[in-house]
């Protein structure tokens, strides 16, 4: 879905504004950090606070994933994606690290991450989120808990399949379909 | 999930949520590797899920955060690279140079280095070749800009100079108004009215000295009756112009020794006064003197 609008062939302003204030950081640009601090920092400790439900705990991931771009900015290649949906990604995948005690999977976050969204822009930020939250309501119930299980509570299929009593096979279905409805919401 | 070629969009969503275990973490590694439409499937898979994390209510991170990261940064300054350019140019133009390649082929990991678009292997350019002269540039700049930065530094101390001067002169200003004004003002001050050698009993006397340009109205009276409860005397600016009401000019009380003042009471500027008058009024004062007039002058 963002791939064909332009992931690839053009540089949306945001990842053009993201990817000037990360070769300033990597210059040693403390105000550019604030500036990354300032536009994204709601997200990463909002999706934080959702996961560990810990206002100290997801502070402290806030701190955690933008030292991390501090010491090491030029690792992510804003043509290669969004920043801002990766350091909601990221936020995400290190809350649920957190929750379960366990060090860093630097393996997935070696990601790269299609999207087409402005997420520098906050009112165009606001407007997908709006729209993502319009999706996710359409949803089947049972999609959109299983869903939110393993995204935001980070159990895995099996850990679903054994509080809910359904098959691996369909909560894993449902976690797959669930991504595609939304995926598609955005397309149509 | 034991034959990779049997791995699914379902498995690459766990994947990338890290809900697999260790060994299928790998296996699935590997088949992204080798793979060009799994890691644009994982690619999407991601930005679907990035998408998703925005559904999440939005809070505001504590005002302190920001100050502690910020600390955080200043402990941790970076040495500032100089041969290399790290600007957005450089960033973009890597955008037209994006093209298929392995997922695994990066050395570098971490924040987003992924690989759903490899890079080519970096081009050596005209800018590279010139970029090792750039330490030797930016030292002669800053040579330059530190002798500007002395003579600046110069100009500045003079103007220091001389502004300290000019505030020493208004501090000494300031504090002799201070005095008058204090010695106007102190209750404890003696205040002495001379009348005509013979008269015994002084009389109520007030002195207004006023300056109708500025607005400005200083006003010392002596010998006034005291107060019922309750009650202020008023004084009042009386304008010259025709038909024009008495404006008031502030309230006040004696002390035991029948001496008051007003110093500056708000004024509009430029009234011209034909004469000044004091009243007693309620507590409070009030709008239109109320007769008698206790005390008047022209």
């Amino acid at each position: 879905m963002y791939r064909e609008t332009g992931l690839v062939n053009s540089s949306p302003p945001s990842m053009q504004d993201d990817a000037a204030l990360l070769a300033l950081v990597e210059r040693g640009g403390e105000s550019a950090m604030a500036s990354l601090f300032d536009r994204y920092s709601k997200v990463v400790y909002s999706v934080a606070l959702r996961v560990l439900r810990d206002p100290a705990a997801a502070e402290d991931v806030l701190q955690e994933v933008f030292m991390q771009i501090w010491r090491n900015p030029d690792s992510f290649v804003a043509t290669r994606g969004s920043l801002g949906g990766w350091l909601a990604v990221v936020a995400r995948n290190r809350s649920i690290d957190a929750l379960r005690r366990k060090r860093p999977m630097e393996q997935v976050e070696e990601m790269a991450l299609a999207s087409n969204y402005n997420l520098a822009d906050e009112a165009e930020r606001n407007s997908m989120m709006e729209k993502a939250r319009g999706a996710i309501r359409l949803l089947p119930m049972e999609q959109r808990k299983t869903l939110e299980m393993a995204f935001f509570d980070g159990l895995t299929h099996s850990e679903i399949a054994e509080m809910t009593g359904d098959p691996l096979g369909t909560v894993k279905t449902r976690i797959r379909s669930a991504l595609g409805s939304l995926r598609k919401a955005f397309t149509a | 999930m034991s034959d990779p070629r049997q791995i699914s969009s379902e498995d690459l969503a766990l994947f990338a949520m890290q809900l697999l275990s260790k060994e299928e973490m790998a296996e699935v590694s590997a088949y992204v590797a080798q793979s060009p439409e799994a890691r644009q499937e994982l690619a999407e898979i991601q930005g679907d899920l990035a998408v998703y994390a925005h559904t999440a209510d939005m809070h505001s991170p504590p005002a302190l955060a920001r100050e502690r990261l910020l600390k955080q940064v200043a402990r941790e300054k970076k040495a500032i690279p100089i041969d290399r350019p790290a600007t957005t140019e450089t960033a973009v133009a890597q955008t037209g140079s994006a093209a298929e390649g392995a997922y695994g082929q990066r050395g570098t990991l971490g924040l987003g280095g992924g690989d759903y678009l490899a890079e080519d292997p970096p081009k050596r350019s005209v800018l590279s070749k010139v970029f090792p002269w750039a330490g030797w540039a930016v030292a002669a700049g800053l040579a330059m800009a530190a002798g500007n930065l002395y003579y600046q530094r110069d100009a500045l101390r003079g103007a220091l100079t001389n502004q300290a001067a000019q505030i020493d002169h208004l501090t000494a200003d300031a504090a002799a108004a201070r005095q008058v004004l204090d010695t106007m003002t102190d209750s404890s001050a003696m205040r002495v009215t001379l009348v005509t050698k013979g008269q015994t009993v002084p009389l109520p006397t007030g002195r207004a000295t006023y300056v109708a340009s500025k607005g400005t109205l200083i006003f010392l009276a002596s010998n006034l009756q005291p107060l019922q409860p309750a009650k202020t005397y008023e004084l009042w600016l009386i304008p010259s112009a025709a038909g024009a009401n008495p404006i008031p000019a502030g309230t006040f009380r004696p002390d035991e020794r029948g001496n008051a003042s007003v110093i500056l009471p708000p004024l509009p500027k430029g009234v011209e006064a034909k004469a000044f008058g004091v009243t007693v009024e309620d507590e409070g004062g009030a709008a239109t003197p109320t007769q008698p007039i206790i005390l008047v002058g022209e």
